[in-house]
Formats: C-alpha cells, sequence, structure tokens
C-alpha cells in the first residue's frame, strides 16, 4: 500500500468514497453491478412487459397480467451489471512540463480506486510516444496495485501520439467500456478525433481530461527566452511579447476543436489545469456523471 | 563638415554595439523546456516577418542613436547655406572690454567706457537667447560669462580702473576661452580707444595669438568697436622721478613731475599737492603740450617715510588726473669700493663717503665672496671684471636695486660683465687729453646740479682712458664718440662703466667736482636697494602683494588696488600706485592698422550689418542631438511591450461550484 498513498490522498478518498464512478450509457459486464446493462435481468427494477414468444421461460410470465387479460406477457426488469473501465494515460514527454503527468497519474489513482471497490473492472494503458502498455481490466481491488506499480514506473519519454493506441483499444475491447483517456492532447487533432470516432462507434463511453499547465495557458514572459521542445531537439529564441497573441489565439483554437471533436463524438470533454483543486475536478466529473446516469432512460 | 574634437570620431566604431549586444543576447537567453511548442512555432512562424522587420529597425535606430551621440559629442561645424540654416548665431560672443584709464576720457557726457557698454549692449541683446555672452576685460583678463546683456553695465569688472591693457593678452584670454570651454563659432567684440600702447602693434604676440585663433576648427569673426572720438580738455600728471636727498640734518624730497595736455594754448593749472595728508596748492603756467616739473619737497627734521600726491583740477578724464609717491625713511648710505690698489681706491673711498663722512668700505677682490654688502647702495669695482659667483652676486646687488659701477681694472680683460667688457687702453696724444663735449645732463648721474649749473665734465682732463667694449646706452661720449660713462638697467637698478680713473695719469677726476657729485648721486639713487617697494603700476602688483590686505591711505572710500590709483597701506608698508605711464601716451592707431593686426580673421567694425554668415562655419550638434533623441523615441516605441490579451478561459462551468457546494 506503499505505493498506492503515492498517488492516493486518504482525505480525499474518504470524501469520494460515498459518490459512484457511473457510466453514461448502458455497459456490458460480465456481473452485476451498479450500471445499466443492455440486457434485461432479475433486479428487483420493473423495467417493461413483453409479449411471450415461445421459447421464453413460462416461470416469468406474469399469471395475474393474464388472468386479467388472457394474454402472456413477460415482465421484465433492469439489468444492472459492472463496467470495464480503461484509463487511458498520456505518458509523452510534453506531460514532463509542469507537474501534468503527476496530477494525472493522481487522477488515474484515484479514480481507479473507486470504481475498483464499487466494483467494476479497471484497466491502465500507459501510452509514450509509440510504444504503449496495457493492464487488461480486472475487478479485484488488489489488482489496483499493479495499476499503481505500473503508474509509478511510467516515465514521460516521446511525443505524444494517442490515436495508435486508441484505435487498438477500441479494437481490442468489443463489449461496452467506460474510456478515460487523459492527457494534454498536444498532437494532430486528425487521428486523435478518428480514434474517439472509433472508439464511439464501439459503443464505448469516453471522457477526456486535458491537462494544461498555467504558464502554456498564460504565456506570461516579460523577457527573451529561448524554448526548448520536450519532444524534441527544437528549440527557438522568441520575444514572447511580440508573439503571445498569436500563441494565445492558436491555442484557443486548439482547444476549441478539441472541444469540438469531444463533443461531436459524445466524449466527456473536461479541461482540467493542474492548479485547479484536484478534489474539485475529481468531486464534478464524478457527480455529473452519476446525474447523467440517473436521468438516462 | 568638420568637427572641433575630430578625435571622438574614433569612437565610431561603437555603433556596433547595440548589434553586437543584440548577439551576445540571443547567446544568454535562458532556455525554457517547454511542451506547447507546436503553438509558438505556429505564432513565430506567422509573426516572423513582422518580428524580424521591428527586430531590425530596433537595432537601425540604436546604431543611428549611438551614431548621433558620437557625431554630436565630436562638435561638427557645418559651412554654406547648411551652416547658415542651423547655426544662424554665434555660439559665443566674446566681448573684450579695455577699461583703461585712457577709456575714461569724456565726450558729450559720457566716458568712452560708457560709450562702450552702452553699444555692446544694444548690440548683444539680439544674442542673449542664442550666444554665450562673455566678458573678457582689461584689467583682470578674466573670463565672465554674462546672462543678459543690461547687465554688462552693472558689472563691477566694466567700471573704471586706472590700469593699462592689453590687447593681445585679452586676445589670447580669449583664445583660451575658446579651447577651454570648446566653443563653436564664436566672434570677438573689441571696445577699444585703439591707443597704440595698449594694442602694441609690434608685440610678437600678435603673430601667435592670430594664428592661433585662425588655427581653430571653427572660424571666428572680431568686431572693433572704435572708440576714438576728439576728446574735450585734457591735463594729466605723472611722477618721473622721486628721490630723499638728505640736506645736512634735514631731507628733502627731489620729484620730477610731467604735465601733458592735448591742447597748445598757455594756461596755468592749479596743482594740489598733499604731503601726508596736509594739503597745499601751486599753479603750474604751461605753454606747450608737455611740461617736465621738477619740484623739491623740504621734510625737515622728519626721519620716517610718508606719502603724498599731485592732483590737477577735473578735466575731460578724471583718471589721470592725480599722481601718488611713498617715500621712504631717511636711512644712511653706504658704498663700497672692491679694488686690489689701497692707495688708488682712496680717492673712491672718500668721493662715495656716507653722510657721516665715513669713506666707503674697501674690499680686496680676493675677499669679495665674504664681504657683506648689507645697508651697501653703491657698489665701485675698481678691479678686473667679477666671474662666477663674484659676478652673480654684484647681479644680484644690482637687481635689488643697487647701483654698480666699474671702472678700468688698467688692463685689458677679455672677460664681460652683463655684455660689456674692456678693451685696450688708450694714451691721449696731446697735451689736451680725450675731451668730454656733451652727456646727459638732464637726469642720472651727470646731471645739472640744483642750481642748474652744469658739471665741470668739459673742464676735465682725460689722458688716459680703457675701451667699453659691447657698451649700451652712453651717458657722455669723448669727442671721437667713444663712451666715457655708459648704463644699463638690470633689475631694479643700474650698471655704469666708467672709461677712466681719478688717477693724475688717466685724468683730473681726482679732483672731485665730477667724480664727487656722480658718486653721491649714484649713492643716492642705491638707496632703493634699501627700501622696499614704494610705487608700482595699477595691475603690475606682484602676486606677493596681491595677496596682502590692503587699505586706502589717500581716501575714506574703500579702493581696489588692483584696480584703483592711490596710496595703500598694509601693516607698516606703504604702496603708491598710479596709472601705467603707457596711458598717457595719445598716440593711437588708426583702423586700417587695426585691422591689419588680424591677419586673416574676418573683420568688422560693431556698426557694420552685413554678417555674411555664410562664410562662416556654424556649429550644428544641435540636429544631431535632436536626431538621436528621435530615434531613441522610435526605438523606444518600437520595443514598448504588446498589450496583454487574456489568456484562454479553463473550463470552470458554474455547475462545478455548485457541485463543490453540496460537497462541502
Amino acid at each position: 500500500m506503499a505505493e498506492e498513498h503515492k498517488f492516493l490522498d486518504s482525505g480525499v478518498l474518504n470524501r469520494l468514497m460515498h459518490l459512484t464512478l457511473m457510466a453514461r450509457s448502458p455497459m456490458e459486464g460480465s456481473v452485476s453491478g451498479l450500471h445499466k446493462s443492455p440486457h434485461r435481468g432479475s433486479s428487483v427494477e420493473f423495467a417493461e412487459y413483453r409479449n411471450y414468444v415461445p421459447g421464453d421461460d413460462i416461470r416469468r410470465l406474469d399469471w395475474r397480467v393474464f388472468a386479467r387479460t388472457d394474454r402472456f406477457y413477460l415482465k421484465e426488469y433492469e439489468a444492472e451489471t459492472n463496467l470495464r473501465c480503461y484509463f487511458v494515460l498520456d505518458c509523452s514527454a510534453s506531460m514532463k512540463f509542469g507537474n501534468k503527468l503527476h496530477y494525472a497519474k493522481r487522477l488515474v489513482a484515484t479514480m481507479a480506486y473507486i470504481a475498483a471497490h464499487q466494483g467494476d473492472a479497471v484497466g491502465l494503458i500507459c501510452v509514450a510516444g509509440k510504444t504503449f502498455f496495457e493492464i487488461p481490466p480486472r475487478r479485484n481491488p488488489a489488482h489496483l496495485k499493479l495499476i499503481y506499480e505500473t503508474m509509478d514506473k511510467a516515465d514521460a519519454r516521446g511525443q505524444t501520439d494517442l490515436a495508435p493506441a486508441l484505435h487498438d483499444l477500441a479494437e481490442k475491447v468489443r463489449r461496452r467500456a467506460l474510456v478515460i483517456v487523459i492527457s494534454d492532447f498536444f498532437c494532430d487533432l486528425g487521428p486523435l478525433l478518428n480514434a474517439f470516432q472509433h472508439l464511439r462507434f464501439q459503443k464505448h463511453d469516453m471522457a477526456v481530461f486535458q491537462l494544461l499547465d498555467r504558464a502554456e495557458l498564460d504565456f506570461q514572459f516579460d523577457r527573451p527566452v529561448r524554448f526548448v521542445d520536450l519532444e524534441s531537439s527544437l528549440s527557438i529564441v522568441t520575444e514572447p511579447s511580440t508573439i503571445r497573441d498569436e500563441y494565445l489565439r492558436q491555442f484557443g483554437l486548439f482547444m476549441e476543436a478539441l472541444r469540438d471533436g469531444c463533443h461531436e463524438f459524445g466524449a466527456d470533454y473536461r479541461r482540467v489545469v493542474t492548479d485547479q483543486n484536484f478534489e474539485r475536478v475529481l468531486a464534478d466529473f464524478v457527480v455529473e456523471r452519476a446525474q447523467l446516469a440517473a436521468s438516462s432512460p | 563638415m568638420t568637427f572641433l574634437q575630430p578625435w571622438v570620431l574614433l569612437g565610431l566604431p561603437l555603433v556596433l554595439l547595440p548589434v553586437i549586444i543584440h548577439l551576445l543576447n540571443r547567446l544568454r537567453h535562458r532556455p525554457k523546456p517547454w511542451a506547447a511548442m507546436r503553438f509558438l512555432v505556429s505564432a513565430t512562424r506567422s509573426s516572423i516577418s513582422q518580428t524580424k522587420l521591428r527586430q531590425f529597425l530596433v537595432l537601425l535606430f540604436r546604431v543611428l542613436a549611438v551614431a548621433m551621440l558620437i557625431l554630436f559629442l565630436a562638435r561638427p561645424l557645418a559651412g554654406g547655406w547648411l551652416g547658415w540654416a542651423l547655426a544662424p548665431a554665434p555660439d559665443a560672443i566674446l566681448i573684450l572690454l579695455d577699461r583703461s584709464a585712457s577709456m575714461e576720457m569724456h565726450s558729450g557726457g559720457t566716458s568712452r567706457r560708457q560709450q562702450a557698454l552702452q553699444l555692446l549692449t544694444q548690440a548683444a541683446r539680439p544674442f542673449e537667447q542664442t550666444s554665450h555672452l562673455v566678458l573678457i576685460d582689461s584689467a583682470t583678463l578674466s573670463a565672465q560669462e554674462v546672462a543678459q546683456a543690461d547687465s554688462l553695465a552693472r558689472l563691477s569688472v566694466t567700471g573704471p580702473s586706472d590700469t593699462a591693457a592689453d590687447i593681445p593678452a585679452m586676445l589670447r584670454a580669449g583664445f583660451d576661452w575658446l579651447i577651454e570651454n570648446r566653443a563653436g563659432t564664436a566672434e570677438i567684440w573689441i571696445a577699444s580707444d585703439n591707443q597704440r600702447s595698449n594694442w602694441m602693434p609690434e608685440d610678437a604676440r600678435w603673430n601667435s595669438v592670430i594664428a592661433q585663433l585662425s588655427g581653430l576648427s571653427q572660424k571666428v569673426r572680431v568686431r572693433l568697436l572704435e572708440l576714438n572720438q576728439t576728446p574735450e580738455d585734457n591735463a594729466s600728471i605723472a611722477i618721473k622721478e622721486l628721490l630723499r636727498r638728505p640736506r645736512g640734518d634735514q631731507s628733502e624730497l627731489e620729484m620730477t613731475l610731467e604735465v601733458q595736455r592735448n591742447r597748445t594754448a598757455p594756461a596755468t593749472l592749479p596743482v594740489t599737492l598733499t604731503l601726508d595728508g596736509e594739503r597745499s596748492s601751486t599753479e603750474l603756467k604751461l605753454d606747450g603740450q608737455s611740461l617736465r616739473w621738477r619740484r623739491k619737497i623740504d621734510l625737515g627734521a622728519r626721519r620716517e617715510g610718508g606719502w603724498g600726491s599731485f592732483s590737477l583740477p577735473a578735466d575731460a578724464n578724471p583718471r589721470d588726473n592725480a599722481a601718488y609717491f611713498v617715500y621712504g625713511p631717511d636711512v644712511p648710505l653706504l658704498a663700497a669700493v672692491v679694488s686690489a690698489d689701497r692707495q688708488g681706491a682712496r680717492d673712491f673711498q672718500y668721493a662715495a663717503a656716507s653722510r657721516g663722512a665715513e669713506p666707503a668700505e674697501l674690499i680686496s677682490p680676493a675677499d669679495f665672496a665674504s664681504a657683506s654688502l648689507d645697508g651697501k647702495s653703491l657698489l665701485i669695482w675698481q678691479a678686473p671684471l667679477p666671474s662666477g659667483g663674484d659676478a652673480d652676486r654684484v647681479k644680484t646687488f644690482a637687481e635689488e636695486g643697487g647701483v654698480v659701477i666699474f671702472f678700468p681694472p688698467e688692463q685689458a680683460d677679455p672677460r664681460q660683465f652683463d655684455g660689456i667688457s674692456w678693451g685696450q687702453t688708450q694714451n691721449a696724444e696731446g697735451q689736451d687729453g680725450f675731451r668730454i663735449l656733451r652727456w646727459e645732463e638732464n637726469e642720472g648721474p651727470l646731471a645739472k646740479s640744483d642750481e642748474h649749473q652744469s658739471l665741470p665734465l668739459a673742464q676735465t682732463t682725460f689722458m688716459r682712458r680703457q675701451a667699453i667694449v659691447g657698451q649700451k646706452d652712453a651717458l657722455a661720449a669723448f669727442d671721437d664718440g667713444s663712451a666715457f660713462l655708459t648704463r644699463q638697467s638690470a633689475g631694479k637698478g643700474e650698471i655704469y662703466f666708467c672709461a677712466s680713473l681719478p688717477d693724475p695719469a688717466w685724468s683730473s677726476l681726482g679732483d672731485g667736482p665730477v667724480l664727487v657729485p656722480m658718486l653721491q648721486r649714484m649713492l643716492l639713487a642705491g638707496g632703493q636697494r634699501l627700501q622696499p617697494v614704494s610705487a608700482v603700476a595699477c595691475g603690475e602688483l606682484s602676486a606677493v602683494d596681491q595677496a596682502r590686505q590692503w587699505a586706502a591711505v589717500d581716501s575714506t572710500e574703500a579702493k581696489d588696488i588692483r584696480s584703483q590709483a592711490g596710496v595703500y597701506r598694509s601693516g607698516n608698508r606703504l604702496l603708491a600706485v598710479n596709472r601705467p605711464a603707457s596711458e598717457d601716451d595719445p598716440e593711437i592707431i588708426d583702423s586700417d592698422q587695426a585691422r591689419k593686426l588680424f591677419g586673416d580673421l574676418p573683420v568688422q567694425t560693431l556698426q557694420e550689418r552685413n554678417l555674411e554668415t555664410g562664410q562662416l562655419q556654424g556649429e550644428i550638434w544641435r540636429v544631431f542631438v535632436f536626431a538621436m533623441l528621435l530615434f531613441l523615441l522610435a526605438e523606444a516605441i518600437l520595443i514598448l511591450p504588446a498589450r496583454r490579451t487574456a489568456p484562454p478561459q479553463t473550463a470552470a462551468p458554474a455547475k462545478t461550484k455548485q457541485r463543490e457546494a453540496q460537497l462541502v
């Protein structure tokens, strides 16, 4: 548990454990759980009446209705299942800027803890450049240890390239799952949004956390600076005051495009600045999803 | 274009300093690891041309500003239309004001100096704002900047003085000011009465100072204000000689005065004598323009010194109406005879005996080095000419005011003393011997007696003589032109050479009628060696005396000893200060002569209004300062930080806050 504590805050966990990390759409789990299933099940939650068709189990006939209407109806109940939650963590070199990667690891660790303790299977994919490391989802809370150890070893390196990992995930996971992507997304948006589309096509529920540093957003420099790219050997000497407007404009356009793309493909887009309160970001995310799940038919 | 300080142009490579600093700055930019590089690259690419242009302009403006600064420091000068357009007024106007005593000559109720000040004020008024007005007066030769032309007449250094003017020295002071203050275009305005003694056209300093002014990078123009209007009636008085002569137990002052006037008609002038504060008057009859007046004043039994003055009634020039004198205490005068011939020296010893009939002290030439000359006023040398340390001692004796007379050593002497040596001994062929027919009878040791009787020099027989080689001023000469008695000045004293001896084989000088008065007069004249300096010309006070505190004795009003004549006291010492004798010299130089003195320098009278500024070079540093400021301003505008744009808003929907509230 010592490893776990590096990313976990017991106070935060105590306050957030009464909340439930919900999927916005029905999930296809292997065991019963807290999440709606596309299939009818045996829960106490009434769903609908359905006409009897040959082959149906006659034990599920509603005899009272038959007595009143002289017709065979089956009474169906909502099925509740668990979900598979995949955390896709960007470990590219750009995440090294500020404390983005650490912040991301804390987000993953806390959400994974909540999910695991509500009976959901939790998996992790660390993407660093062209390579990525995957831990398949398991329901066992002890599985968390493996996830934490993996995250602890994950260093920021390589270029941001999430699309191949997301496509691979979409192809590999056939059953509906919750995919939570955490990155700064400093990459080409086209392939990335294609990957989102692919995931959406596979009926996965997506949440996207874009992690940014305050310096990246404000670009407050008053003297000429030699900027060195974290993901390549590129360096630029520039007078920040002369390009600040253009930089902010380009940055704004990028974020707008990412947000619009996420909305287009039904992804839950969250922009997080690393100086924001970590607990509030998570609480906001979890509570909103719970409300959405409750209001959906 | 030329430059006043061209060596500053060596700093022109400094214009590259902004470029070098820029390059160095690029090298030392702090590296900043950055994640959002794609936006930076994109932003830089889109603004690169604009940024480069701006950087280029900033560097250009900085380089130009440094260049302008260097050119400004080099003090550029432009001629022709550029100089005319950019520097219409001279940078400095040096006003050289002659405030010598002769400038106090009145005409029409105002003195020449006052007229000069009025005209200078009018002429300088338009240049108050554009030029430095610098006054150099003849009495102090110090440069003083004047803020307003109207204040010229109120300055103490423009007041009347009893000094003389030295125009070459004033020009030199002006040149020094131009160099010291690195002035640009300059005009030198000279206000003077063109008195020849002040301008000294033969003085060698003219060539050097005019060459220096002509050699300046900036051209200098001279404008003359000549104030030589016909003067009104004027007379001046000056003391030429003053001697306190013992007469028995008493003493008297023997004075020679010179009275000059600018009219020829016979007139009677009342002369007022003030002696130690007591006044008396006498009348002086004048037939011509000049009169040399010998006057004796009986001092009675008074032993101590005192002071006095002669004054004339007010006329056109009040500054030349008084002459002041100071006489010293009555001290016994002693002589020394240097001779190896004890017998032959006896005549000298008795002829130069003191008032108490004590014969003069005899010193052997071999003992001269150790002999004391304290209290001696006359040194009679009848021996081979002194050399080495003895010669220096004799010369010092004369320079201190003593009188030295050399008599023939009776043998040819190749040595020289002060340029004079003894020639061969010559014997007269006939019985009549050598004759002296003419000599200086007005002044000096062979002058007429008080009763206007000539010394019996013509009756004196000279059988032998020794030639004086390299003779200077001969006071008496033999009939063949050979000098009998020569005189030359040495410091404050005099050195005489006499061609014969009082020995009967040589001459009848030993009889006494010539030798005794001659040596006694020399004894008297050498008495000033024993007196402190008692009279100086105004403006020629020594540095030592200037440092002392002086109080006027002849007047109850405070007077400045440096510029005003009078009698002054400092402790026990009295000093008579009179205007320089040259100030009484009425000779002037005309305009053409004055103009020629300035060589190639452009000279105009102050009344000439055509300035011909096109010929002058104007200093145009203002243009470069303005350009430098303009470039710095442009550079400052270009490097102004752009207005801050608000960064993109982070997602913080209102709902988040509500949820947070719920959580809490």
